[in-house]
């Protein structure tokens, strides 16, 4: 038994668990303190989505959306790069691929391809400047990229009110994408399936952005660990001196990490517009800034784990909005739950300390390991 | 016309005054975040301790009803956010940055979390019956035509704003702690051989800058207007940072570089009543912040490269000879 503690995949596996669980439970201790029916509220976070077959569908969106999100920036953090300006690239790109999806002239076939391609276009075009800001004049990537945020949803709303807007709402939004180009039910068009398809199609819209997010997670994967530039970037993250004088261009490996992100958040962007409002609407983006930060945090900057931290804060999302609805707590509780998973995370200092609390209690940390990652 | 307008407009004293008040809420986290820039420990919470100073100070005035009770419990909850990041960081070694950004995170989802549990709202406190701090009239300087009007009757926090790059100033070079700040921020390792608590240094340099930086969030939700708004914010925390990089850790050229981008702030309001849409016109302060940073970083660069050349050329000699060893 001994041994398996002293391994260090199993000691941060149970070191996530135990964040998780501490912040879940802080969660909970302020539910206690700002809610008459607190038991009420935190079940409904805790069970709500999957309380119905269309939460379940909008757990498996989110979660999707989260997923690009958290490659994106496992990228830009697999070269220490603080760059996280994915809210504004998201935005941007959302718009591109809903503009391009409403109005460009083709058939569906070409269209939805040319809209993602807009997307990510946009993305990666709006990351260039602070990209090459930080890489060749060593400005913080971190400030400029947050000022590009601010920037880039100033210019959103000004073009969707300008441009996009649809006549005769009080709403600002744009046109509704038409029907050929919003995106189908990932469940195969199979005989034997169609029962199944037509139950899941009638109360959610998951798409078959299933199949390019795990394409995503495996392309994320192999760039990082498979190709020369992968390694480069995270020669450039372990040690930016030592990759310089082993002969790797370090300026340009940055401004690549950079844009090769703005690939992923270009796809959450359009995954937003077209699987999820189905239009361009103000506010769409809305608390997406921080979640690929929290991501890459929990799946410890591993692309293969970007999955299930995303299934585990789609769900937490989902169930804020749940509680939301059915009690007085507000859903702002989910980003004080994941901000303190963060810093117990970040803490490094504190495994040892944790250490000796998990060998105690190692049946429930292997309970909630279970509950959690499913 | 309109720019005629315009420009009449930027040249008045109106104008200037705004310049001034508009200035106060990016100096207040300037001034903190140097301090403990200079002590080596960037603070990267600004923007949330902010959120957290305006969140206090409008509900602590709303319920006692004592303005400078709110503001006392302001700086209070500052510091203690401050001291969180600090544990967090020198207690427990999270990354700075990584745990700046949690704060954060923390700040803007907390403050709007308590302000829906306490009032049932999330967009403003507008239904609040919060107070705001009192205008101060300067006695002779008041009289004067123009000078008065630039300079006077601006809320407390204005004076107290430009008072604390003074106070800073003597902090970081007139006093023990300010030296041993600078020594620490310099090279930590030697500053311990000398004796200095290194950590100690650092939390205090922590809790200082979250001082400032609650200021700030006041003079926003308690002067510039009288309410909480969710991000009242709006990137000031990270324009505070921007300021201190540009003002190379010194007080007076940091206070120049905010009142940069205060100009820009308070030119976007002046623009707002033009014909250009609004939300262009409110990227201005972001758009300037950017450009700053790159014109600085290009100067930084060209005046390394040339102290690299005077360095070649004054120690020519000795360079061949070395090589020639």
């Amino acid at each position: 038994m001994k041994n398996i503690f002293n391994s260090k995949n199993v000691r941060s596996l149970l070191r996530i668990v135990l964040a998780l669980a501490i912040g879940l439970t802080f969660g909970f201790i302020i539910t206690l303190i700002v809610s008459d029916e607190p038991i009420q509220a935190y079940q409904a976070f805790l069970f709500g989505p999957v309380s119905q077959l269309n939460r379940i569908g909008d757990w498996l969106e989110e979660s999707l959306t989260l997923i690009f999100l958290g490659l994106a920036i496992t990228i830009v953090f697999s070269a220490k790069q603080f760059y996280i300006g994915l809210e504004g690239q998201m935005i941007l790109a959302a718009m591109a691929t809903g503009t391009v999806a409403i109005y460009f002239p083709a058939p569906a076939i070409i269209r939805v391809p040319a809209a993602i391609l807009a997307g990510m276009v946009v993305s990666v075009l709006w990351a260039l400047i602070p990209a090459i800001l930080k890489a060749y004049l060593g400005a913080s990537e971190l400030v400029t990229s947050l000022m590009f945020n601010t920037i880039a949803l100033r210019l959103f709303q000004y073009l969707l009110r300008n441009f996009l807007q649809l006549p005769d709402t009080s709403g600002v939004m744009s046109e509704r994408i038409p029907e050929d180009a919003r995106l189908r039910t990932f469940i195969p068009n199979l005989p034997f399936l169609e029962n199944i398809r037509n139950a899941w199609a009638k109360s959610t819209s998951v798409s078959w952005m299933v199949y390019v997010a795990i394409a995503a997670v495996g392309l994320a994967y192999i760039i990082l660990y498979k190709t020369k530039f992968g390694y480069e970037i995270r020669a450039v993250g372990a040690n930016e001196k030592f990759a310089k004088y082993g002969g790797i261009n370090v300026k340009r490996t940055v401004v690549a990490s950079i844009l090769v992100s703005g690939i992923f958040a270009g796809l959450a962007g359009s995954h937003l517009v077209l699987a999820i409002t189905e239009r361009v609407v103000q506010g769409m983006a809305f608390g997406f800034g921080f979640e690929g930060i929290n991501i890459a945090i929990l799946s410890s900057n591993n692309p293969l784990a970007v999955p299930i931290a995303s299934l585990f804060y789609g769900y937490l999302r989902v169930g804020s909005d749940v509680m939301e609805r059915a009690s007085d707590v507000s859903r702002e509780l989910v980003f004080v739950v994941q901000a303190a998973v963060l810093l117990l995370l970040t803490a490094e200092r504190l495994l040892p300390v944790v250490q000796q609390v998990v060998t105690t209690d190692e049946e429930e940390a292997a309970q909630l390991e279970k509950g959690s990652v499913k | 016309m309109t720019w005629n307008f315009v420009l009449r407009g930027i040249f008045s004293s109106f104008f200037l005054a705004s310049v001034i008040r508009i200035c106060t809420p990016i100096i207040f986290p300037s001034m903190g975040g140097l301090v403990a820039a200079a002590a080596g420990v960037s603070n990267m919470a600004l923007e949330g301790i902010m959120l957290w100073g305006a969140f206090t100070g409008v509900f602590v005035s709303a319920y006692t009803g004592s303005v400078w009770l709110a503001v006392l419990a302001g700086c209070v909850v500052g510091i203690l956010v401050a001291l969180l990041l600090a544990v967090a960081h020198l207690r427990f070694g999270s990354d700075r940055f990584l745990a700046g950004l949690a704060v954060n995170l923390f700040s803007s989802g907390g403050t709007v979390f308590l302000m829906y549990s306490l009032i049932g709202e999330k967009g403003s406190t507008s239904t609040l019956a919060s107070l705001s701090v009192p205008n101060v009239v300067i006695p002779v300087i008041h009289d004067i035509p123009v000078l008065g009007q630039i300079l006077s009757g601006h809320p407390v926090f204005t004076y107290v704003a430009f008072l604390s790059v003074w106070l800073i100033y003597i902090l970081m070079y007139r006093t023990r702690l300010g030296t041993h700040m600078r020594a620490v921020g310099e090279n930590p390792a030697a500053a311990t051989t000398l004796g200095i608590n290194v950590h100690r240094v650092q939390y205090i340099a922590l809790g200082i800058s979250g001082l400032f930086a609650a200021l700030g969030g006041m003079s926003l939700s308690m002067a510039y207007l009288q309410m909480f708004q969710r991000e009242m914010a709006a990137g000031r925390g990270w324009i505070g940072i921007a300021a201190i990089n540009l003002g190379a850790l010194r007080p007076v050229p940091t206070l120049i570089a905010a009142m940069i981008f205060g100009f820009a702030d308070a030119l976007a309001n002046q623009l707002g009543s033009l014909n250009i849409p609004s939300q262009l016109v409110q990227s201005i302060p972001y758009i300037t912040t950017v450009v700053g940073m790159a014109v600085y970083s290009i100067q930084q660069r060209r005046a390394a490269i040339e102290r690299r050349k005077r360095y070649a050329s004054e120690h020519h000699e000795e360079m061949q000879e070395a090589t020639k060893l």
